[in-house]
């Protein structure tokens, strides 16, 4: 079989091939945003966009992964730096301990909060310190222990791609580690800080599963983007539904644009 | 003075066995050896990259070997320089300056100076990575400099570089050390250009220091078979005298030989020549016969690439180095006549008395 496409023509079919499939998937995803067009009655469509339940999820959703977006980031920088420059004792352990949010579903991760809540530790910081389960705080939470691990391994890989001879050469003129990292990795970084904050953001705008079982699916409460798609559609008010996934479609295609605007490129994950 | 003594340490491929070095104040010292034999390792050890477990480094009477780098007070040029990226050519020369914001005028006195030391000045407000491989080195040099390190340690700084930018920058490095007076540690690979720029060689390899002497000592008496295996166990002649021809050249008679080497200044005892560099011809080639004699073949020994060939020539054996593509095209064998030429630029004399 393989022999069978050697020379040129075999080239071209190998070509022909991939490129297909591509096109079928481009295809696939034209068809659906084609189908929501075609379905959209666009007067409701407009009058659910400008409802007062919208733009409080818009809002709330904004206000929430912004916060989330800068917690993580905040973590994800000493994490990612520890891990791309320091050798430890079960290293490859814990990296891939972080790695398992990615992987988890988040709904299972929301499920794990909610029962941390429950025990007499969780249930005391609730009830004290801050009310995460079913209210506004949950929802950051809940977002920044799925996207955490993201904004990790994407500003891991931005300091992999750092050689540490800059650090090196800027200790030999007089920096110590911490001004070495402030004045040259995070300099190097930036462009990768920018993009991982983005992406983050953006992957936090969409978080659903750990959002609707820690913080609940309250309208006008805790309801996010896409807790209102769930809602619209748990009460069949499809124009309501699609509006809201025109508002995520604009807001994911805006994070693309801005990150090869701001960098000048793809940026690859 | 920096004193390294009984430094051993072990990265990886590299590893380094009991260096014991002593750099005088001011000293152009160098480094020599074969890829891989440890040079950079060892600059990284003084410069304070590495965590030193066996052995010490002293700096003028200060053990420094577990201070840090930025405690060490030392310019370090990495063979490709990293420069950083994000700002330009004046930051970077001015990055070892601090950010203190009263000694503004002091720090951009201070970049001015050394941009006009390198032949930078014109290059100032430039982006890096715009630069050529010569602008980079000499920005990567006065980047070194600017914190008036007490020593210069130089990874390879002329390898990176064409032919034409790595000599002109050789002496550039000279004039530059002649007048700050920094010691400075460079390493390098190449022989001609440790011979030419030093004041002592280190030689090292497999991570050992086997010879540490002045340039000429090395080409003249190397001190066991590795290190003159590696710089290519040059031919020695013994001269019977020599008188100038002026303009900088020398005439010497070794044997029955009349050389004709480019040396200023007093009369010499030896003539070094590599045997790459004694070119060996069936005919007579023509031309002006300047160090050009005739001599027996004695010995043929093929390696892998070159064949080194044994030759009589006015009661001094010598050996004459040749690829071995064209030591094929030629018809040469024990006891034949060929012509050989020793090329005058690549001769090295040595004034010493004796030893």
């Amino acid at each position: 079989m393989f022999k069978i496409l050697r020379g040129v023509s075999g080239e071209r079919t190998f070509r022909g091939a991939t490129i297909s499939v591509l096109a079928v998937l481009a295809l696939f995803i034209i068809a659906i945003i084609v189908s929501m067009l075609a379905y959209t009655k666009w007067d409701a469509f407009v009058s659910a966009l400008f409802s007062e339940e919208i733009l409080f999820a818009i809002r709330l959703s904004v206000t929430t992964a912004t916060i989330a977006a800068v917690i993580s980031i905040l973590i994800a920088i000493p994490v990612a730096y520890a891990i791309s420059r320091t050798d430890f004792p079960g290293k490859d352990i814990v990296d891939s301990l972080l790695d398992l949010p990615i992987v988890i579903s988040p709904i299972a991760l929301g499920a794990a909060l909610l029962v941390f809540f429950n025990t007499p530790a969780g249930a005391a910081i609730d009830d004290n310190v801050v009310k995460f389960v079913f209210a506004v705080p949950g929802i950051v939470l809940a977002q920044i222990t799925v996207v955490t691990a993201l904004a990790v391994r994407l500003l891991k890989s931005t300091f992999d791609s750092i050689d540490p001879r800059y650090e090196q050469v800027a200790r030999t003129l007089g920096c110590s580690k911490l001004e070495a990292f402030f004045r040259v990795t995070l300099p190097l970084a930036k462009e990768g800080l920018i993009a991982s904050g983005i992406l983050t953001w953006a992957r936090a705008v969409g978080e659903f599963g750990a959002t609707v079982t820690l913080a609940g699916a309250t309208a006008m409460k805790t309801e996010t983007l896409p807790t209102a798609i769930f809602l619209s559609l748990a009460s069949a008010d499809v124009e309501k539904a699609i509006a809201v996934i025109f508002v995520l479609v604009i807001i994911a295609i805006v994070a693309l644009l801005a990150i090869r605007k701001i960098i000048g490129r793809r940026y690859q994950i | 003075m920096i004193e390294i003594k009984s430094l051993s340490i072990s990265l990886g491929e590299f590893h380094l066995e009991d260096i014991n070095l002593s750099i005088y104040d001011g000293e152009y010292f160098v480094i020599l050896g074969p890829t891989g034999a440890g040079k950079s390792v060892l600059l990284e050890c003084i410069a304070g990259l590495h965590r030193i477990k066996q052995g010490r480094i002293w700096s003028d009477q200060n053990e420094i070997t577990h201070l840090t780098p930025e405690e060490r007070k030392i310019g370090y040029v990495p063979q490709d320089y990293v420069l950083f990226p994000f700002l330009n050519v004046v930051d970077n020369i001015a990055f070892g300056l601090g950010q203190a914001k009263g000694a503004k005028a002091k720090i951009q006195e201070r970049v001015k100076t050394l941009a006009n030391l390198m032949g930078i000045s014109h290059l100032l407000y430039r982006n890096t990575r715009s630069l050529s491989g010569g602008e980079k080195q000499r920005v990567a040099l006065a980047r070194a400099l600017a914190p008036s390190p007490r020593i210069l340690l130089l990874d390879e700084p002329l390898s990176a570089l064409d032919l034409r930018t790595s000599k002109s920058l050789r002496n550039e490095l000279l004039r530059v050390h002649r007048e700050m007076g920094v010691t400075t540690i460079h390493i390098t690979h190449d022989l001609m250009e440790a011979v030419e720029m030093a004041d002592r060689v280190a030689v090292i390899q497999n991570g050992r220091v086997e010879q540490v002497s002045e340039p000429e000592r090395v080409l003249f008496y190397p001190e066991n078979e590795g290190v003159s295996d590696f710089i290519g166990a040059p031919n020695i002649l013994d001269c019977d005298y020599c008188h100038s021809l002026g303009q900088g050249v020398m005439e010497a008679g070794c044997g029955g030989l009349k050389l004709v080497v480019p040396h200023e200044g007093n009369s010499f005892q030896k003539v070094a020549i590599l045997p790459r560099h004694i070119y060996v011809s069936e005919t007579k080639p023509p031309g002006l016969g300047v160090n050009c004699f005739k001599g027996t073949i004695t010995t043929i020994k093929v390696a892998r690439n070159t064949v080194r060939i044994g030759i009589e020539a006015g009661g001094n054996n010598l050996v004459a180095e040749v690829p071995r593509y064209i030591f094929e095209e030629m018809d040469l064998a024990a006891g034949k006549e060929v012509f050989l030429i020793l090329r005058m630029r690549r001769m090295r004399v040595y004034e010493g008395n004796s030893l």
